[in-house]
């Protein structure tokens, strides 16, 4: 019987076991560069794995949560005081959502400075951006379906600096809020981004990147560096991983539980409006210069960003001395934490 | 060899940077996932408002009137210190901050609250709450009472129809607590129950006897009252606090500050009467009573509040005709001189009538008004059986009988013929209202007993005859006669008569001689060996 299942699966499947074990071999003995066994190099495979915590979490969240002005705020707090765990699910879910700002973040900071990016490798740093971008909205759409008043104006502040992006900000804006407002409209289309669009985004652009991470191998600091099988060693690594951001994020949750504030309210504008954190630095340079200047400014840095192993090949061509990247990466870094906490200083 | 070196400055770099950013933006994180889970919003506290706060809280003055500003709508809105304490120079209550060049005002009133409450400081004026002053005004407490008990006494609820010099009138804060302005306060029927509360006006006990009240107080830790009923949403709580009768608004009605708006009955006064209060503006006591009746709409079926409130209005009305057979009594005894009015400079200082007593025929009269009438006739209209019942009609006929008996035990034929009488009917010395059957249903075996029925034939012809003809006088309206009428020519069927439950009746007649049984073998036939101490 479980021969003839065999059979009739590997007629369909068109896969023996010599093919399988093969790929399963290729698969699992990837070699991996010595130099990831330092945990600041190996921390590439958090955010996707905290991708698949948010997908498990927001499928569990979405059993309760109702996307609509009068029932968004009330079955959040349903969620968050009634259902049972639901305290648990949610706060993962949000704390994930800051842990893997931070871990991409931290991956990045690690490509840069190692040069992660140089050839052949660039277009994986431009898919890597893309991600980013994906997640900043995944964050944003995410914080504003709570629909507090918090987050309401968060969402109507976000939405204000797309307005500014030339030629197509107002078209952007109307299509994003399904109006002039932040209302029932912008709402179901969050939702909409939220659960479909940016994650499988998110999901196609993970796939591609962990193919040209295959396609290229993982990038030696060293010309002959030694390596070492992906399996067991560095998928242990990765279970570490996992385990730990599973305690850190519970433990976070029951410390720092996400609060549902108040219901949103159109009609009273709260004296202090932020976006979450993220933006926080973006935020604060807006308030210092014109918003237009401010968004121009903003686009200028993601497209050197984006096109940054670009430029850097230049310029270490040009001045092949100087680690332009070093001074640059932590130039960003330290302004970065500055208007981070300058913003909150304020608030 | 310098290979090693620069990996070994990168792999700093990428630490330190790692590092930094984990612990900074983990901190970043966790302090916004704190301000989440506070509800209220940071106020701005800039300009002169700064230099308020900064002040007052070095020195620690009224921090805790600006603790509870940070917490309003205000500061949410910006609404600072001077923007309600702001003065002219020539203004009653203006005087120098002494610490600095600014002219503040001692007491904000409405004038100040209507810069942006116009609306609702008018509605207010508007209402019988304004009226309130015109009590105190009156000359009766300076006679009864030291002035000195009134200031902390009937001035401190009076003052919410504070007249100031400014001429605007109220007073915002008897409501809305200072300096947080809550509405949620507001609406708490403990703050109503601050002054309608105690022997004459118990409102609060009431509700809170009611089945309002009851579900109020199993409900009331899931209940937020900060809402607002301003565009003619539906009621947002499930049981009704005093505001949501009075001024809250619902689908058809609109908010309003005027409490006056929906009440068609006087029933705090000596004699009941149907509201005139404002007529030109807010409509006669029928658009009156069709407002409130929308609010109790919202929960009730029409037939119940229609029932409810015509019985309220006869109980109402009821009390008229005991009155009028108070007041008979005590005119005669001041006519034939057996009591007497106070009387200084050729002018009167009490009114047999109205209020003003040095003798008991005056203070029954006044507490079969002032208290026991009051708490009969407003019991009846908040659902509040006990009052309307023990702490009502009960007390009234008990003054009543006390009054006669005092005129006879004064030589009054007429009293002691009353006193002599053995006639059942001598508790109704004057005309009856009645109502076929109640709100609540029909009860088979409620009214077999009363000795009205059974021994005057023409009882219901009588109250027949008094309910139309005060419906013609416009006391009763064309809805609430039909309605009336409709039960009356039921009235079997209404008053439950027209059923048989005799089985029943039986069982629990059975049940009831054993609990007679018990009694008198456990109580009445009771010996004890003990003699007592005292002899007769």
């Amino acid at each position: 019987m479980i021969d003839k299942t065999k059979a009739w699966l590997k007629e369909r499947i068109l896969l023996d076991k010599k093919k399988s074990s093969e790929i399963v071999e290729k698969v699992l003995k990837e070699p991996i560069p010595k130099h990831m066994k330092n945990w600041f190099y190996a921390i590439g495979a958090t955010p996707l794995l905290l991708f698949l915590f948010q997908i498990i979490t927001g499928i569990l969240l979405t059993f309760y949560y109702v996307p609509s002005p009068e029932g968004a705020y009330e079955s959040v707090r349903h969620i968050t005081q009634d259902v049972q765990m639901g305290f648990w699910i949610r706060g993962l879910h949000r704390w994930a959502s800051n842990f893997m700002v931070i871990a991409m973040m931290l991956h990045i900071v690690r490509v840069f400075f190692t040069r992660g990016y140089r050839k052949p490798r660039e277009l994986n740093w431009i898919i890597g951006i893309l991600m980013l971008i994906t997640t900043l909205g995944l964050c944003f759409t995410g914080y504003s379906l709570v629909f507090n008043q918090l987050s309401y104006w968060a969402a109507t502040v976000g939405t204000n600096m797309i307005k500014e992006i030339p030629l197509v900000g107002e078209t952007i804006l109307r299509f994003l809020r399904g109006g002039t407002e932040v209302s029932g409209n912008t709402l179901t289309r969050f939702y909409n981004l939220h659960m479909g669009l940016l994650p499988t985004i998110l999901f196609v652009l993970i796939v591609v990147h962990i193919v040209f991470v295959r396609i290229h191998g993982v990038s030696k600091l060293e010309e002959h560096e030694e390596s070492y099988p992906f399996y067991p060693e560095h998928f242990y690594h990765t279970v570490v991983i996992v385990l730990f951001l599973l305690i850190t994020l519970s433990a976070l949750t029951v410390i720092l539980p996400p609060g549902i504030g108040e219901p949103a309210n159109p009609s009273v504008t709260p004296p202090h409006i932020k976006p979450e954190w993220y933006f926080f630095a973006v935020y604060s340079i807006l308030k210092i210069f014109p918003l237009r200047i401010g968004i121009y400014l903003s686009i200028a840095v993601l497209i050197v960003a984006t096109f940054w192993p670009f430029i850097d090949e230049y310029m270490q061509a040009r001045w092949p001395k100087i680690k332009i990247n070093y001074w640059v990466g932590s130039l960003v870094i330290i302004l970065f934490l500055i208007f981070t906490v300058v913003e909150i200083i304020v608030t | 060899m310098a290979e090693q070196d620069s990996l070994k400055t990168q792999r700093l770099i990428v630490g330190v940077f790692s590092i930094l950013l984990v612990v900074v933006l983990i901190i970043v994180a966790g302090v916004e996932m704190k301000q989440t889970q506070s509800t209220k919003l940071a106020a701005v506290i800039s300009g002169d408002n700064k230099r308020c706060v900064d002040c007052h809280t070095n020195k620690g003055m009224a921090v805790k009137a600006i603790d509870a500003w940070k917490e309003s709508v205000h500061a949410q809105q910006n609404i600072g210190c001077l923007d309600c304490h702001k003065a002219n120079k020539d203004d009653f209550d203006a005087f120098y901050c002494p610490e600095s060049d600014l002219l503040v005002a001692r007491h904000p009133t409405p004038k100040d609250c209507a810069e942006c409450h116009e609306q609702e400081v008018k509605e207010f004026a508007d209402s019988k709450h304004a009226h309130q002053f015109w009590l105190i005004k009156n000359a009766d407490r300076a006679v009864f009472e030291p002035t000195i008990a009134t200031r902390n006494g009937c001035e401190q609820c009076h003052q919410i129809g504070n007249v100031w010099p400014d001429k605007s009138v109220g007073e915002c804060d008897a409501c809305h607590p200072k300096h947080t302005f809550s509405k949620a306060v507001a609406r708490q029927p403990e703050t109503c129950g601050e002054c309608h509360i105690g022997p004459d006006h118990p409102q609060i006990e009431m509700y809170l006897e009611s089945k309002h009240g009851n579900i109020f107080r199993a409900t009331e830790k899931n209940l937020n009252l900060n809402y607002s009923t301003l565009n003619n949403e539906p009621i947002p709580i499930e049981v009704p606090v005093c505001t949501t009768c009075h001024m809250d608004g619902n689908e058809t009605q609109p908010f309003t500050h005027n409490v006056s708006a929906r009440l068609a009955l006087e029933s705090q006064a000596p004699w009941s009467f149907r509201t005139v209060w404002d007529q030109e503006n807010l409509g006669d006591w029928k658009v009156k009573r069709t407002r409130m009746e929308s609010i109790c709409k919202s929960c009730h079926a029409p037939d119940f509040v229609e029932t409810y409130l015509l019985t309220a209005d006869l109980a109402n009305l009821q009390y008229n005709e005991i009155r009028r057979y108070f007041v008979y009594w005590t005119k005669k005894l001041t006519a034939n001189g057996t009591i007497a009015t106070l009387k200084a400079n050729g002018k009167e200082y009490s009114d047999p009538v109205l209020n003003g007593w040095d003798e008991e025929p005056e203070e029954l009269m006044y507490n079969a008004w002032h208290h026991e009438g009051r708490r009969f006739r407003m019991g009846a209209l908040m659902m509040a059986a006990d009052y309307t019942q023990w702490h009502g009609i009960w007390e009234i006929q008990q003054d009543l009988a006390k009054l006669i008996t005092w005129a006879a035990e004064h030589g009054d034929n007429e009293a002691q013929k009353w006193v002599k009488s053995t006639d059942p009917a001598k508790f109704f010395p004057y005309a009856i209202y009645d109502f076929p059957g109640s709100a609540w249903g029909i009860n088979v075996l409620s009214n077999t007993t009363p000795f009205l029925y059974k021994n005057f034939s023409d009882y219901w012809d009588r109250a027949y005859k008094n309910v139309e003809a005060v419906f013609k006088e416009g006391l009763l309206s064309e809805k609430q006669w039909k309605l009336w009428e409709k039960r009356y020519k039921n009235k079997e069927y209404y008053l439950g008569t027209k059923f048989k439950a005799d089985s029943i009746f039986n069982f629990y007649k059975k049940r009831d001689s054993i609990d007679t049984k018990a009694f008198q073998d456990q109580a009445v036939k009771l010996k004890l060996p003990g003699q007592p101490f005292y002899k007769k």
